[in-house]
């Protein structure tokens, strides 16, 4: 950007960034969406990118589910009884963790042990000249190594997310009726009056979309690394603090979206 | 040369430009490589060879020119439409790019793979043949990691040979290895010339190889070709700089 622009080229130079960005990122979904729609399916790369994605990454988050489930219980409780309510726990804590806490933290905490795994190892087989030779064998990139993880990733969160909220639920359940003496009953008669099959396809749905999120930005991260050991660490951190970034603002309009099909029922 | 004048020629490179930011690597390139010929590239270092290779088997696009492949021009095609094209040929990185997630057999094996072959019995048996032209089969079960880096690159040399592609591009294919192994792929080379009519161009820094497997000699040298002929040709050229880089004569005294 030329000096004359002065302070306006700065922001010009970011914008132009931004928009070349985007349409790198468009050129990858549509060479994706060509793989997936007339490439073959890679079933052993996409067997081994489940174990790595979807198996991989159960500790990590049932962890977090059960602690943020936990948690918040207890700021609920803290909260609730000086209003003489805290019976009702059950009801926030379920359907909070289904439509908000259990998909975006769950999609965060999977950022950054998959969005980071997938742009180190792409990345390094770039500098490595490996992509160059997929290239020369006929094999086109994109569906040898992205397409096996946005699928595996497709089919992991939504289930992961999942498992992150009935973690959740376990570990309420236990601080409420454990540590707060809450009747069980009460507990579990809320949960169950509060929360529906909606609430859970809500959270899974988000799922979907935070994994091809994820897969699209870290993917083209380790397909875009050059100048080395440096470009592989900068094209990871890029990959985690892109993809966490868009998982939080795409979260926002998604919800309200899929508040538009999926109302919260019941509120307490 | 291996073909008569009146046959097209396999390879066209007519024009080629390409340039890095502001560095100009290739100014203007032309060069015709015929059906089952060996041409070795030769020149110094720095000078565009590797590019040059890259843009014959369509993995960099030129500035301006093109790279004709039997009349088809790469240069105009897509990143699918080249996938296609590029499995006549076999590629020898400069620094074998093997995958480093992977065997040395399932490295041999992956091109043969992806072109379709599924037989276990068929794959064990090409991996095993592609090894042993490079005298690595005791080494298959090894990752690439746990190999010396002249080892690396005999392996990707089977890589690059097991389809048995019409063209075979090699990037310093002896370089770091020893006289004697550097003398069995040497052989190898002139052997796939032979029996299968393989095209091959080779870079090499080695005079002695140039000898030994060259049809025909091209040197580039300011992003041009500046000496195309045969090995005869090149030894007998009056040029002083083409003299004294067949002798390895820098001018610099002690």
């Amino acid at each position: 950007m030329n000096a004359r622009f002065g302070l306006l080229g700065l922001p010009g130079r970011a914008l132009l960034n931004f928009l070349a960005y985007l349409g790198q990122l468009g050129q990858l979904s549509a060479d994706l969406s060509h793989s997936i729609f007339r490439g073959s399916l890679r079933l052993r790369q996409m067997a081994e990118q489940l174990v790595g994605i979807g198996y991989g990454s159960q500790a990590v988050v049932v962890v977090t589910g059960a602690f943020t489930g936990a948690v918040f219980t207890a700021q609920s409780y803290f909260k609730f009884k000086d209003f003489g309510i805290e019976t009702t726990i059950g009801g926030i804590v379920s359907v909070s963790l289904c439509r908000e806490l259990a998909p975006v933290l769950a999609g965060l905490m999977v950022t950054g042990r998959v969005g980071a795994a997938m742009a180190a190892e792409i990345g390094t087989m770039k500098v490595n000249e490996e992509i160059d030779a997929l290239r020369v064998m006929g094999v086109h990139p994109v569906d040898y190594l992205v397409q096996p993880r946005f699928f595996a990733m497709l089919l992991s969160m939504p289930l992961l997310i999942a498992e992150s909220i009935v973690f959740g639920l376990a570990a309420s359940a236990i601080v409420a009726t454990g540590v707060f003496e809450i009747p069980f009953a009460w507990f579990w008669t809320h949960v169950v009056d509060h929360t529906n099959h909606t609430d859970l396809i809500f959270g899974m749905s988000k799922g979907f979309v935070f994994g091809i999120l994820i897969v699209i930005i870290s993917c083209h991260q380790g397909l875009a690394a050059s100048n080395g050991a440096v470009g592989v660490g900068l094209g990871t951190t890029r990959a985690v603090v892109f993809s966490s970034l868009a998982l939080l603002i795409v979260n926002f309009f998604l919800t309200m979206l899929l508040n538009f099909f999926f109302p919260l029922g019941n509120a307490l | 040369m291996t073909e008569t004048d009146s046959s097209p020629p396999f390879i066209r490179v007519t024009g080629l430009r390409k340039s890095f930011g502001t560095q100009k690597i290739l100014q203007g390139v032309d060069l015709d490589i015929c059906h089952g010929e060996t041409l070795v590239l030769i020149g110094p270092s720095g000078e565009g060879k590797s590019v040059l290779l890259k843009h014959i088997i369509g993995l960099l696009h030129p500035d301006g020119g093109q790279v004709e492949l039997d009349g088809v021009n790469l240069s105009e095609m897509s990143e699918r439409q080249l996938l296609v094209a590029r499995r006549r040929m076999g590629y020898l990185f400069q620094n074998a790019a093997l995958f480093a997630s992977l065997t040395v057999a399932e490295n041999v094996a992956f091109p043969l793979r992806e072109a379709g072959v599924r037989d276990p019995g068929v794959l064990a048996e090409r991996v095993h043949e592609a090894l042993d032209l490079v005298e690595l089969s005791a080494h298959k079960d090894k990752m690439p990691i746990n190999l010396s880096g002249g080892m690396r690159k005999r392996v990707g040399i089977a890589r690059a040979i097991i389809t048995r592609p019409e063209c075979i591009l090699y990037d310093e294919p002896t370089a770091g290895l020893d006289p004697v192994v550097t003398d069995v792929i040497d052989h190898m080379i002139q052997r796939m010339q032979k029996h299968f009519r393989v095209t091959s161009v080779v870079i090499t820094h080695d005079m002695n190889s140039v000898f030994r497997i060259a049809d025909r000699v091209v040197m580039l040298k300011n992003g041009v070709v500046s000496f195309n002929g045969t090995p005869e040709q090149l030894r007998g050229s009056p040029d002083p700089e083409i003299q004294n880089f067949i002798a390895g004569r820098s001018g610099i005294t002690a």
